[in-house]
């Protein structure tokens, strides 16, 4: 069933992926586009997620565009199918149901998951994240009915977690770590201002201190003790620690890849005909002398459309010019939005 | 208490283990207490690798029809499964497998055109199976363990009845079998998270009974050894040739005789001819061989000789589409034939029936003395249903033929005008009961006689012998009056009739009023049933499996108003959901 | 049952003579020296292929399996004398390419960790067995007792040689004793498996250094031959301003100061700048000494340190980070000592010839980050002018240099490689002094054939977990510097382990002779492994080339198994109906000419 045409390849259904989609079909009119995703759900917000958890919203609320609108543009999308390997001198994928897919061009738009702390591997059983729908619906019952949380680390989705939590009456305990705090590099000053805004809500809260161990119990909840000596048991544990680009596919077949997919300014990586954009994607930022990753929403959308302009012969640059950088070991971390931690709705 | 209803479909190439995974599965389930109802389909080819599917329905109340749509569709081969995968539901579950030893092409794997919605669950079948057993052989057992630890199906259950399936095989054949189920049911316990609602956990069934599993053809033949068939004559045709192949193996130690002639013509032939002797005598056709049988069935109720023929219709007209199924031989099987020619047509609904209605045929043909066609389909043959152990005919049933007496032969008229039409028949050798027979119109005695007034008598005679019938005849199925009008009631015949009942049954949930009705006596017709039935309705639905409406035409002259047709040519059973649908826009 | 009938006596004359080995006609054990054979052997078992040694791994893997740990490590110890040692820091290129280890097979079988056991485990009782030549009356002196002298010098006592070894420090090993730490390669069995060499009769002058003690020139008149195995000492430098600060410390250096017992200054954050094992083993060591925040910081990206990937997770776990894509451009200090580092950012591009990656300093990317020392762990390089000064060019592969009579190995031919192909060139420097003094060939390299008869496994072993190692915790390691990290294999891990060796060594082959192009092997394959084939180009070395595939039956020409996808799973034997595929044990191993 080869068509003469070109053949697009989108790896991700984000921000990222769908806008360099609806770029390509706008440009393009006859080449075959096909986004996967290894979700089960069509392209969602991922930020309106708390809400879905809370029971505020329904799933159909989640969505930005319907099935129908991709058939519309002849978008083929292809849900809860992963790809395994990339083979770029065969230009071909390998998907993890073992089908092997040519394209004659490639964009990688994954994004990124969430950061499990070295030192915390030993307890990766006990850790609850929540970085997408599928990692959503596995917990969301539960979370309606457990009662009180512990949350370790605190980036913007924890803090939005945390006042979730709060509005729908849950206990909350939450350890800020400065060290390993994303994306700030936590200074005194920013530690105070967190402590006060937080402390407007009904939660308890730790600093400067660590998690020495954590045990779970036989009837289900865990039991937390610090280096400090405080000691809390809860129904559930929470790590919001930052994101880490979901790129490990990507590893070993011949694309350069470092903390994320190094690209150019114009959004190419080392080969020829592959593109990466949004938050797995690693640019080297004159202005910042350092490598950077991007994160947030509006970030995701203008990437993934210069790649798209770019993959058709463009040389659009990707603007350099953020608002804010944030230090994660040796790599910045772009954000466009800083303000208050309360309304970290504002991506 | 929680039900269940669910069809599994299992979808492989010929060779591998396809349709005795299903069967397993059905046996499995049957023994546990479900209904069970199972419609396989085979590739045409006789060797090779054409797509078989092991189609399933199991159900904690009873099942009427097979299920158009599966809710879970089980891979054995990727190239076969994608041509299977527009029935799965939209919801639908897909197990396929994620490890093939080669990876596939593009667009050429199932799990890659699964629609939103449906559920996709990779297991390595391919693997597990070499782990278990050392060769791929075992796929098929991977995936019913996978199934059932999915499904918390009991997995010591399951394996017993494996074992009880293989107990006559080596033991290195039922472990291979058992440890292939393990191997499955034990990744998928550890591997997979469980993302679909459907559980076979905590469902309440009632107390066992000893079920048969059978499919319609194995009924008949198994009703006629009950009632005293003696003769057989036949010729092999889609789909009726097991009936003849399972007499072959048993008449015999029945005492009964099987002769396989040369076509249809002379087996209805020697079948008369057996009847004329005093013997049972059946046949077992379909559409094609049926029409062979067309003059023969002139002599059968001219010369009042009893004969059986069993047509299980498949498409036509020719030869038409051997393995698909089709109700269109109504015309030709209650009309057909020259002369005015009245004969006793049966249409068994359900797979059960197939066995009340082989052995009414043969009552009814021994004791009016006359040609009685048994009207099954593709899919009552072959279709496969738990049911309860029938109950052997009685002596009335196995006996039936009016014998003269005394006085009789005394001067012994073998067409005798009686009451009910009836004449007391000697069988041949009966001292005192010499007759003549004949095709041509004849007197009393059986002599030639074509005067008006003979033939006139004559036919008479033969015509209320026929009616006579409709008092034994058995009563109608009709489901769900109460009381008050309904809005739509739907009239239907043979295996739609199943079909019609879940439709009515579901419209009245929906708040549609309904009711069905369907006969097993087709000709003669209770008329007056359907009449009484027909004024409480609104509006009259008649679906059945052929193109014009051959028995919406018939109903239509008996009920004189018009009817809604509802015609399918597909070639598969006649579905609910479709009757459903329709009843919604009426 | 084989059909011996298939070929008569004349037919089975002319294949023996005409050197025509088919399936059927090997009932004997045969010894080869066809090109086709090698070239069969290397495809087919890759790891012994990759092993700069050619060390025989199914054998002895099947050896352990066995529990004869003493068979298996003399089979280890024929091809490279310090298996101890090897099984516990080598740098393991046969388990990149096992086979067990390709993508849709699962791990590689853990070859080294199975070395190591079988020198920790082999019984009280086992007796190292020597052939020796007869005594040639010619003397060899030997430069360097690091693993490629000290494989020279076994090789060469063997062959008859009387040998004598100057090391210029204190004790022999070389790179072993005195750049990898005692954590990972404990001092006492270096000691052990070096003195089961000088048993052999050789003497050991240590304190000694060629160039400044004794002099090359003299070396080569009194001896008949020498060996120059110095190895690489020289290290490489920064070569960026603000190198010479006081805390700024060498790989090598380092390593040597660390090992001897020493605490070298490192303070709380240490910057490392390397992407090989010595920067792993400095990182490392810098943790035993109290150091806080230790970072690794290599110019490319993780992809392209020299390391393993349990070198990486240990460095990992003992919580070192690892910062790519930077180089350092200046060290800042004061008052003489470090204080900081100044890196530059870098890109990753292309070059042409030979086509290769290689990392490019970004303009103007210059940013500070503060630290107490740096140990540069760049490699070291042979200071070829510190041995003599006659030394020009050097024939990298024949091991001879410019000078007659002196011979060169190890790194000091190749540059910084690793311990097993200093060994393996160790010993073939002996090979070529044995032929250059002696004037013939002692030993050949062959293929041994020998009929053999199952897998001698069952296919469930194909999905047994690979065997983790057993390490200490963190705890431990901090309380004593030296104490061994991984501690090895018990009897049944390695048994367990030994269960997963596909054991390669096995050649499946289908006689197209016999075969009736059923296809039943096909159907059972569990991967692409058996094919049809139009036919088999001939390499230009004589070996075969890959199979060229067909659809088209009328094409084909024989049903063929690829010896580089088979997996020995012995279903196409258990469903040939004509029982035409036979399964040979192939093995490449050295015997006297």
């Amino acid at each position: 069933m080869m068509s003469f045409n070109d053949h697009y390849v989108i790896i991700g259904n984000g921000p990222a992926g769908n806008h360099a989609a609806k770029t390509l079909r706008k440009k393009d009119k006859g080449a075959r586009i096909t986004i996967i995703s290894d979700e089960m759900i069509p392209y969602y917000y991922k930020p309106k997620l708390t809400g879905f958890i809370a029971d505020e919203i329904a799933q159909k609320d989640l969505l930005v565009t319907s099935l129908e609108s991709y058939k519309e543009k002849d978008i083929r999308v292809r849900l809860g199918q992963a790809v395994e390997q990339i083979d770029p001198d065969s230009k071909s994928l390998v998907l993890k149901h073992m089908e092997t897919i040519k394209y004659s061009k490639l964009i990688i738009a994954t994004g990124s998951r969430e950061r499990l702390l070295p030192f915390m591997s030993g307890y990766a059983d006990h850790l609850k994240f929540i970085t997408s729908y599928t990692d959503v619906m596995d917990y969301k019952e539960k979370i309606q009915n457990a009662k009180e949380f512990f949350i370790f680390g605190g980036d913007l989705v924890g803090f939005k977690f945390l006042k979730m939590l709060n509005s729908m009456g849950k206990k909350v305990t939450i350890l800020i770590y400065p060290n390993a705090f994303w994306p700030y590099n936590l200074t005194e000053d920013m530690l105070d201002q967190i402590f006060t805004s937080l402390s407007q809500f009904d939660v308890s809260i730790i600093i400067k201190d660590d998690i020495s161990t954590i045990d779970k119990k036989d009837n289900g909840s865990y039991r937390i003790k610090t280096l400090k000596g405080v000691e809390k048991t809860v129904d559930m544990v929470f790590s919001f620690n930052g994101l880490v680009p979901d790129i490990d596919f990507v590893k070993g077949s011949g694309i350069d890849t470092d903390y994320g997919i190094l690209v150019n300014e114009y959004l190419k990586t080392n080969i020829d005909g592959i593109y990466a954009c949004g938050s797995c994607a690693q640019i080297y930022n004159p202005d910042m002398k350092s490598y950077s990753a991007s994160i947030g929403w509006p970030n995701a959308v203008v990437q993934g459309e210069v790649a798209a302009y770019n993959l058709l012969g463009d040389h659009k640059v990707i603007e350099s010019v953020g608002r804010k950088y944030f230090d994660l070991e040796g790599v910045k971390i772009k954000t466009t939005w800083w303000g208050d931690i309360n309304d970290a709705s504002q991506e | 208490m929680k039900d269940i209803d669910i069809v599994i479909e299992i979808c492989g190439s010929a060779g591998e283990g396809t349709i005795s995974a299903g069967e397993i599965l059905s046996r499995f389930m049957s023994g546990q207490g479900f209904e069970i109802m199972s419609f396989d389909s085979y590739p045409a080819e006789i060797r090779g690798f054409g797509k078989c599917v092991a189609h399933t329905r199991i159900s904690s109340n009873p099942i009427y029809s097979p299920g158009k749509l599966a809710d879970v569709l089980i891979s054995l081969n990727d190239n076969h499964a994608i041509s299977q995968l527009p029935t799965l539901k939209e919801s639908g579950i897909l197990i396929y497998d994620s490890q093939p030893a080669r990876p596939h092409e593009e667009d050429k794997s199932v799990a890659g055109r699964t629609k939103p919605g449906m559920i996709s669950y990779g297991i390595p079948l391919n693997m597990l199976a070499h782990k278990a057993a050392g060769n791929a052989r075992g796929m098929n057992m991977v995936a019913l363990g996978a199934l059932s630890a999915l499904f918390h199906v009991d997995k010591d259950r399951f394996t017993d009845s494996i074992k009880a399936r293989y107990g006559k095989k080596k033991q290195v054949v039922i472990d291979a079998n058992v440890n292939s189920f393990l191997e499955g049911y034990d990744w998928a316990k550890e591997n997979i998270k469980k993302s679909d609602p459907y559980s076979f956990e905590g469902v309440n069934l009632p107390e066992q009974k000893e079920k048969l599993i059978v499919n319609g053809n194995q009924l008949v033949a198994q009703a006629a050894l009950d009632a005293n068939l003696m003769f057989y004559a036949g010729y092999p045709i889609t789909p009726a040739t097991k009936i003849m192949e399972i007499l072959s193996k048993e008449l015999p130690k029945h005492g009964g005789t099987l002769l396989q002639t040369e076509d249809e013509i002379a087996a209805i032939g020697a079948v008369i001819g057996a009847g004329f002797g005093g013997k049972r005598a059946m046949t077992a056709t379909s559409g094609p061989g049926f029409a062979l049988m067309t003059e023969f069935t002139g002599l059968s109720v001219m010369a009042e000789v009893p004969a059986v023929i069993i047509d299980s219709q498949r498409a036509g007209p020719s030869t038409g589409m051997p393995t698909k199924t089709e109700q269109s031989d109504f015309n030709s099987a209650v009309m057909g034939g020259t002369g005015d020619c009245p004969r006793i047509v049966l249409a068994p609904a359900d797979t059960k029936s197939c066995y009340e209605a082989t052995v009414l045929a043969l009552y009814f043909a021994e004791k009016y003395q006359t040609l009685v066609v048994v009207l099954l389909d593709f899919f009552l043959s072959n279709s496969i249903k738990n049911i309860d152990v029938p109950k052997k005919p009685a002596k009335k049933y196995r006996i039936a033929n009016i014998a003269p007496k005394k006085e009789d032969l005394k001067d012994y008229k073998r067409y005798k005008i009686t009451k009910s039409g009836i004449s007391p028949r000697a069988v041949p050798g009966t001292p005192g009961g010499i007759f003549f027979s004949t095709g041509l119109e004849h007197n009393e005695y059986g002599r030639p006689d074509y005067s008006q007034a003979g033939h006139l008598k004559m036919t008479q005679k033969r015509y209320d012998k026929f009616n006579a019938v409709l008092v034994e005849a058995p009563a109608p199925e009709i489901s769900a009056m109460g009381r008050g009008k309904v809005d739509i009631g739907v009239i239907s015949w043979g295996s739609s009739a199943g079909a019609a009942r879940e439709a009515v049954m579901a419209a009245q949930k929906e708040g549609i009023k309904a009711a069905s009705f369907s006969s097993m006596m087709v000709s003669p017709f209770p008329e007056k049933a359907l009449i009484k039935f027909a004024d409480n309705c609104r509006k009259i639905l008649i679906p059945e499996l052929n193109f014009s409406g051959q028995f919406a035409d018939f109903a239509t002259c008996i009920l004189k108003r018009p009817v809604e047709k509802l015609n399918f040519i597909t070639g598969r059973p006649m579905a609910s959901e479709d009757i459903l649908q329709k009843m919604r826009e009426m | 049952m084989k059909r011996n009938h298939l070929y008569s006596k004349e037919e089975k004359l002319f294949q023996d003579k005409n050197k025509i080995y088919s399936a059927q006609s090997v009932k004997q054990i045969v010894y080869s020296t066809d090109a086709r054979d090698f070239g069969q052997v290397a495809t087919s078992i890759p790891c012994q292929e990759a092993c700069p040694a050619k060390t025989n791994i199914p054998g002895y893997i099947r050896c352990i399996h066995e529990k004869r740990y003493g068979r298996a490590y003399e089979l280890n110890r024929s091809a490279n004398i310090l298996p101890g040692v090897l099984g516990r820091i080598c740098s393991r290129p046969c388990e990149f390419v096992c086979r067990h280890g390709e993508p849709d097979n699962g791990l590689s079988v853990a070859i080294c960790h199975l070395k190591r056991t079988c020198a920790d485990l082999k019984p009280v009782s086992h007796r190292i067995i020597e052939g020796l030549y007869a005594p040639t009356g010619k003397k060899v002196a030997v430069i360097g007792a690091g693993p490629a002298g000290l494989a020279a010098a076994h090789d060469l006592a063997v062959l008859g040689y009387r040998v004598v070894i100057f090391e210029s420090m204190e004790n022999p090993g070389g790179m072993l004793m005195y750049g990898i730490p005692e954590f990972r390669l404990p001092r006492d069995l270096i000691l052990l498996e070096i003195n089961n060499i000088l048993r052999m009769g050789i003497q050991l002058e240590t304190n000694t250094a060629v160039g400044s003690d004794i002099s090359l020139d003299q070396l080569g008149k009194e001896y008949d031959a020498v060996v120059v195995a110095t190895g690489c000492v020289s290290p490489r430098k920064l070569d960026i301003p603000g190198q010479e600060l006081e805390n700024v410390h060498h790989g090598l250096e380092f390593m040597k100061a660390v090992n001897e017992g020493l605490t070298p200054f490192v303070g709380d954050k240490v910057v490392v700048i390397g992407a090989g094992f010595t920067a792993v083993d400095c990182a490392r060591s810098a943790v035993r000494l109290g150091a806080a925040d230790v970072s690794i910081n290599i110019r490319k990206t993780g992809e392209y340190m020299r390391i393993d990937d349990s070198e990486k997770h240990e460095a990992q776990f003992e919580g070192i980070k690892t910062y790519s894509l930077i180089q350092p451009s200046k060290i800042i200090g004061k008052n003489n000592k470090v204080t900081g580092i100044e890196f530059k950012r870098t890109g990753m591009e292309k070059i042409d010839t030979p086509p290769y990656r290689i990392s490019v300093p970004i303009e103007n990317s210059e940013f500070i980050v503060p630290t107490d020392s740096v140990i540069a762990a760049l490699g070291q390089t042979p200071d070829v002018k510190k041995v003599s000064t006659r030394f020009s060019g050097l024939d990298k592969k024949g091991h001879q240099t410019g000078i007659p009579g002196i011979f060169a190995a190890g790194d000091f031919v190749t540059g910084s490689s690793d311990v097993i192909s200093a060994i393996a060139g160790g010993r073939k420097c002996a090979r070529v002094i044995d032929a250059y003094l002696i004037g013939e060939k002692r030993k050949q390299t062959v293929v041994r054939l020998e009929n053999h008869v199952t897998t001698d496994r069952p296919r469930s072993h194909d999905f047994i977990d690979r065997v983790g190692m057993n390490t200490i915790d963190m705890k431990e390691r901090l309380f004593k510097s030296t104490n061994e990290v991984e501690t090895g294999y018990t009897d049944d891990q390695a048994h367990e382990e030994s269960k997963r060796c596909y054991l390669c060594n096995l050649k499946y082959e289908i006689d197209p002779l016999a075969c009736i192009y059923c296809s039943a092997c096909i159907d059972v394959a569990p991967k692409d492994c058996i094919k049809m084939i139009a036919d088999v180009p001939v390499n230009p070395d004589g070996t075969y080339g890959e199979y060229r595939e067909t659809d088209d039956w009328n094409a084909v020409v024989s049903i063929a198994i690829d010896h580089a996808n088979c997996i020995r799973c012995g279903q196409c034997l258990s469903v040939c109906p004509m029982d035409c595929i036979s399964v040979t044990k192939t093995e490449l191993i050295e015997i006297d000419t």
